[in-house]
């Protein structure tokens, strides 16, 4: 989880992330970023999530729930 | 579906860019959004430099001015071929076909095979397959195969989504029979289920061009764009790109009994350098044997972009040696298709500007 939210925080050009940060408040966060954050997850997780997956989410920690989630499928 | 052939060969290739070249750094004003975003926007996705055509420049302009450079310099005589093929998704026309425009423009001919293809960044693809075909009937001696496309008028230059990457062109492929009788081996797949995730909604018939169609919206990321340009779901088109291509070309080496190490170049479609480079990792295919460098040289031009990663990376080596190449083009449709093949020695690969 700490490795994920590091990857994150590398994406979106802050320090830290905590699991009940907000995606959509960080400055860095558009469509370029989410793209990112989307080609991350595949290539650490192997999971695709798509563009709809991600608009239902809204902190980093249920981020990582649904990757775990569907890695698990 | 898999195809297979053999006996065949691109004998020559001739690319044809517009001398108009546009920079990012200096589209960046137009675009609703923060400097360092769209800084970060060109650094991922390569950008740089594009070409787009100087005013109403249309395909049969680019294709006929690359026909007649060919017929010069003796590279194609013109009558030493039977079909016409033009794969386009910006035609001068509903109707006639483009490629009878070119066949009238030029004074062809009537024993040619003239078709229009509506087909995108899986064109080069679609286009070989189809002269592989044709090229079954003894009557057809050559094919011409023109790949072109000037969507930058199709494009919002508010668009941030997809103006920066888009580029015209136009090439000239020339198909023979060869004495080779190696295999090619190709495969093909379309899904229409999603085929609104590449598309131009209106000026078509289903929903015809008015004043309405050509007012700018703004998206949710503050791109304006009108319903006669074209759209992208950038997202959903990544999403399909690296879930469907991968496995495709997992099963065209296995259908040819062949390995990735074994491949010299995978030449594929260049829709930018962040999807080229994510296939590559997933792929594991080491980035020298991928050129990338498309976009940034002159945008992504749809149908056109492996021809030109061929004349910009290899014209050189293609002209004296033989090369063991996977080609891929994916996008519109949706459609995804790939081909093993041996490319060159050829005749000529070369580029020329359109002025």
């Amino acid at each position: 989880m700490e490795e994920f939210y590091g990857k994150l925080a590398e994406i979106l050009e802050v320090d830290q992330v905590n699991g009940n940060d907000v995606l959509e408040e960080f400055s860095e966060w558009d469509s370029l970023s989410a793209l990112s954050v989307i080609a991350m997850i595949d290539a650490q997780y192997g999971v695709n999530l798509t563009a709809t997956d991600l608009r239902g989410i809204d902190t980093a920690q249920n981020l990582f729930a649904l990757v775990i989630q569907k890695k698990g499928v | 579906m898999n195809f297979t052939f053999s006996h065949r060969r691109l004998a020559g290739l001739l690319a044809i860019v517009p001398a108009n070249e546009h920079s990012f750094m200096d589209e960046m004003a137009n675009f609703n959004a923060p400097v360092g975003r769209s800084l970060k926007l060109k650094e991922v996705m390569g950008y740089d430099k594009h070409r787009i055509v100087d005013g109403p420049v249309c395909v049969s302009d680019l294709a006929c001015f690359g026909l007649e450079h060919l017929f010069e310099s003796g590279s194609l005589g013109r009558d030493d071929f039977d079909a016409l093929l033009v794969v386009t998704e910006s035609p001068d026309y509903f109707m006639p076909p483009t490629s009878n425009v070119i066949q009238g423009r030029l004074g062809l001919k009537h024993d040619l095979f003239c078709m229009d293809i509506n087909q995108g960044c899986a064109g080069f693809l679609i286009g070989l397959i189809e002269s592989f075909l044709l090229l079954e009937q003894p009557s057809v001696r050559k094919v011409v195969l023109i790949n072109a496309d000037v969507l930058s008028r199709k494009v919002s230059t508010k668009d941030r989504n997809s103006y920066p990457l888009i580029g015209d062109a136009a090439s000239i492929t020339i198909l023979e029979r060869s004495d080779d009788p190696a295999p090619i081996h190709a495969n093909l797949k379309m899904d229409g289920t999603r085929c609104e995730a590449l598309i131009i909604p209106a000026g078509g018939l289903r929903l015809p061009s008015s004043p309405e169609t050509a007012v700018l919206e703004k998206d949710s990321e503050g791109n304006l764009r009108a319903k006669d340009n074209l759209r992208m779901d950038g997202t959903a088109v990544f999403n399909f790109v690296q879930v469907e291509v991968p496995p495709m070309i997992d099963e065209l080496l296995a259908a040819a009994g062949t390995t990735a190490e074994a491949v010299e170049a995978f030449l594929f479609h260049q829709p930018n350098r962040f999807m080229l480079e994510k296939l590559a990792d997933k792929m594991k295919v080491p980035y020298e044997k991928m050129p990338m460098n498309v976009v940034e040289h002159y945008g992504n031009s749809s149908g056109v972009t492996i021809p030109l990663a061929i004349v910009h990376n290899l014209s050189e080596r293609i002209v004296k040696e033989s090369i063991l190449a996977c080609l891929a083009g994916f996008g519109v449709g949706l459609t995804w298709s790939s081909m093993l093949l041996k490319l060159g020695p050829m005749d000529f690969c070369e580029m020329i500007e359109y002025k």
